[in-house]
């Protein structure tokens, strides 16, 4: 059995070269557990459930996949996701055009990121306090925002967005899909996407190449905070409130769903792909033990596992997968 | 092989006795005997004898790839040799390992000094084997043994609580030492530790290094700096292609003898002909002062390769950060193609026509983990973001694959898994790619093998002749005489002075060692 299991361990190191079939088969592997061990798993209904429900986890992860790549990091994400929301919320309520209102709460959160952006890029602080620091004004900005509880008394509108469905398909889905579509194309096919993959990989190389990198990563978390204002907006109105509780922990999903789809920490390497899978990973292994009927503090163990199991595939696969170094023979010639 | 001695305290009765003793010449306290020592396609060391007596410095000499480093490696326990044997206290021993070497009495004082900054003196003097009872530090005791030891090299003005944060690097040096001393050290070596140290430190540590003979213990000094032997050594040893070509007392060398000692090698065939014909000036510098260089005045024609030669140290990169934009210019001005030039970033830069390929190409040229062609195009698709812009790049990237013949299965590989030579080819692509005025090269060489280095000579040479200016650092001498047109030579962030394409190792050598024109 412990034979097996490093075996398993090995297999899915080596596969992580490859991060689609890695993460591809924890999924199928998820389901299929799950669809043993209960019979309102595998539904049309259920999917469409879970889908929706990790919308707002892809459409932040996209984002997020991009940060990483370039060898940042993002915590704020949960908190500016109930910033956003509940300012989103309180313009409605009191009565401001709805489509203002999104507007508002799209350039509050693209000033959250601008925020991550100038204490990384200007004032040199690393990204995790920086973000760290954000991740607490945001949430400090929920709470003035709205002091006594959950927000109520929204204009019937609020609901459209997030709870209608077009081609048999939920639209926070279908929002995760245009995000998933827009973040492909940069991430593969742009210049933009390409010195992404520059900074993580070499920052001082890139830079001596002509790539403008502090202007490369302001934009990444600027944008980052306007996915994360897209996807506040989605969930609350699937929600049909403002709540400035909501995405406690939210970051820590982004992240899991991000490494589990195969970006390395140490930056470089990812595809939103991955992120994808990763997310459905998260969405599903939630899904899957409360059907079971597992209890909620069993998730976060689950979930806490997950992630450290990400991050030590990661380790084995950078030690096995990345190009070698150099061997030391050109010491001489530097002396 | 070593087992059952117990080295340290061979080491011990060997420093007690020979301080007393002298009249018989003691046996040498460390001796190499025919090491060689193979790395693919070069011999760093081709049967090297050397023997290191107790109370005496010892300095090695030769150029950059003569072999002293590696034969410090071998003795450090970081290289293995490949055959002959080192020889401590006329017992054969093979070293295995750094912490091996140690424990047989042999201490490094490298350049990147091994102190840990945010500790004190004294616990960085007795780090691993702190004066302890239960664990629990006796800071009291911990302080005098620091002090006695740094009393003993003459630092007793260093307090033994000081954060060696904030000791200069002289006093990081003597902080070395007195470890070294505490470890019971018999021989220590100290690797170019003077190259960072202004000339009135550099004395501080002449007096360590008698204090450390005066008690029957051995230096060995490698230095770059001639005058330096003249002062402090007993003898001298010179290194040249891995072997050793002369070894005497310093009496019977004069700094001229040196010099003619560490060179007089032909310059292969590898270098095409000089027959290139400069045009106009491309690049002027003008008095330019940074924070580490000071007044630096050249030309670069187009047409024309200038060598900045010098040493490690020197200045040399300096001068080409400052021109593409990664200094800070303090005064001065530059020009290129006739009009003012003030890059404040490389970008800058680039976009007015510069390209630097840098000099440690893993941490600053290639993005390992990205493919060629990517790579390869890096510098030239952040100018251009208009539609079909990737089909571009796929038939740039096959046109230099081509051009340059770089050996690569497809443009997608992954640049890390090609050969340095050919990872530098990529890079050098990057920049033609942008069609630059002036290439900066910074070690271009550093390495690859020796039929690279051929190939990328006449690469250089070729880019020349197709009119590009171009400004060359290098350590390896025979590389600046065989492709440079001028010569400018570099010595303590000022330029020393300036020779013709026709100039000899030696008068490069004088300027960059001593600092003095040969007549």
């Amino acid at each position: 059995m412990n034979l097996f299991g490093t075996k398993l361990l090995q297999f899915m190191a080596r596969q992580r070269k490859n991060p689609a079939i890695a993460t591809i088969s924890i999924l199928v592997g998820l389901m299929i557990v799950f669809s043993s061990l209960s019979d309102r798993f595998f539904t049309i209904e259920n999917f469409q459930n879970v889908s929706r429900s990790v919308s707002a986890i892809v459409i932040v992860g996209c984002a997020v996949t991009l940060v990483m790549v370039a060898r940042g990091l993002d915590l704020s994400v949960g908190s500016v996701l109930a910033a956003t929301a509940v300012a989103a919320a309180f313009l409605a309520s009191n009565g401001i055009n709805l489509w203002v209102a999104y507007l508002a709460a799209i350039g509050l959160g693209l000033a959250l990121g601008a925020l991550n952006a100038t204490f990384v890029v200007g004032l040199r602080v690393t990204p995790i306090i920086s973000t760290l620091g954000t991740m607490n004004i945001a949430r400090g900005i929920a709470y003035l925002i709205t002091p006594s509880a959950i927000l109520v008394g929204l204009p019937d509108e609020w609901s459209l967005l997030g709870t209608g469905s077009y081609f048999g398909m939920p639209s926070p889905t279908l929002f995760a899909l245009a995000f998933i579509i827009i973040f492909s194309w940069i991430l593969n096919r742009t210049v933009l996407g390409r010195h992404v993959y520059a900074i993580g990989g070499n920052e001082e190389a890139a830079r001596l190449a002509g790539v403008n990198v502090n202007r490369t990563l302001f934009l990444l978390y600027t944008v980052t905070g306007v996915s994360v204002a897209v996807a506040a907006i989605v969930l609350s109105s699937r929600l049909g409130t403002g709540d400035p509780n909501i995405g406690i922990g939210f970051e820590f999903d982004v992240i899991v769903a991000v490494i589990l789809g195969g970006t390395s920490l140490a930056g470089g390497v990812g595809r939103i792909s991955g992120t994808v899978i990763g997310a459905l990973i998260v969405g599903f292994l939630s899904n899957g033990l409360n059907l079971v009927g597992v209890e909620p503090f069993w998730q976060y163990i689950a979930k806490g596992a997950a992630l450290v199991i990400a991050v030590v595939l990661d380790r084995l696969a950078t030690r096995e997968s990345r190009p070698r170094k150099e061997n030391p023979k050109s010491s001489e010639g530097e002396r | 092989m070593a087992d059952g001695t117990v080295p340290r305290i061979v080491g011990k009765d060997r420093s007690g006795a020979s301080a007393e003793v002298t009249p018989p010449k003691p046996g040498p306290l460390l001796s190499a005997r025919g090491l060689e020592k193979h790395f693919p396609g070069v011999t760093a060391l081709g049967g090297v004898n050397v023997d290191v007596f107790p109370g005496e410095v010892h300095c090695w000499i030769g150029e950059n790839g003569a072999g002293k480093s590696t034969l410090i490696k071998i003795f450090a326990g970081y290289y293995q040799k490949d055959a002959g044997e080192t020889v401590l206290n006329g017992t054969p021993v093979a070293i295995e390992d750094p912490i091996h070497s140690l424990s047989l009495g042999l201490s490094f004082i490298l350049q990147e000094l091994s102190v840990v900054p945010g500790l004190t003196v004294m616990d960085n003097i007795l780090l691993g084997h702190e004066v302890a009872v239960a664990g629990n530090v006796l800071r009291n005791q911990q302080a005098s043994r620091a002090e006695e030891l740094l009393e003993s090299i003459g630092f007793g003005a260093i307090s033994p609580r000081a954060l060696v944060a904030d000791l200069s690097v002289a006093e990081r040096q003597a902080v070395m030492v007195a470890r070294a001393l505490h470890l019971d050290a018999n021989v220590i070596f100290f690797d170019e530790t003077t190259a960072s140290l202004g000339s009135e430190e550099a004395q501080k540590i002449f007096a360590v290094m008698s204090k450390i003979k005066s008690e029957g213990k051995a230096v060995i000094f490698v230095t770059h700096r001639l005058d330096e032997v003249v002062q402090v050594a007993d003898r001298v040893t010179v290194f040249k292609d891995g072997k050793i070509v002369e070894s005497g007392l310093v009496s019977e060398f004069t700094l001229d003898s040196m010099v003619t000692k560490m060179v007089g090698r032909e310059i292969s065939k590898v270098f095409p002909e000089k027959s290139r014909a400069p045009g106009d000036v491309i690049l002027g510098l003008d008095l330019i002062t940074t924070a580490r260089i000071n007044q630096i005045s050249l030309t670069v024609c187009q047409g024309e390769v200038v060598a900045l030669a010098g040493l490690v140290g020197s200045g040399r990169t300096e001068v080409l950060e400052s021109i593409f934009g990664m200094e800070k210019i303090i005064s001065g001005t530059m020009s290129l193609g006739g009009s003012v030039f003030s890059p404040t970033n490389p970008i800058a830069a680039i976009r007015a026509g510069i390209g630097l390929v840098p000099e440690d190409r893993r941490s600053q040229g290639i993005i390992a983990m990205r493919s060629v062609e990517e790579n390869l195009s890096i510098s030239w698709a952040g100018r251009t973001v208009k539609r079909g812009w990737r089909g571009k790049v796929l038939g740039l990237t096959a046109e230099f694959i081509d051009r340059m013949a770089i050996r690569t299965p497809s443009p997608r590989q992954l640049i890390g898994l090609l050969s340095g030579g050919n990872q530098q080819k990529v890079i050098v692509a990057r920049w033609l790619a942008t069609n630059p005025k002036v290439l900066l090269l910074d070690e271009p060489t550093r390495g690859i093998d020796v039929g690279a280095k051929a190939e990328m000579y006449r690469l250089i040479d070729s880019l020349a002749r197709e009119g590009l200016g171009i400004l060359l650092v290098s350590s390896e001498m025979t590389e600046i005489l065989g492709l440079a047109d001028r010569i400018l030579v570099m010595r303590g962030g000022q330029i020393a002075g300036e020779l013709g394409g026709d100039a000899t190792e030696e008068e490069v050598l004088k300027l960059a060692m001593i600092g003095e024109k040969t007549a």
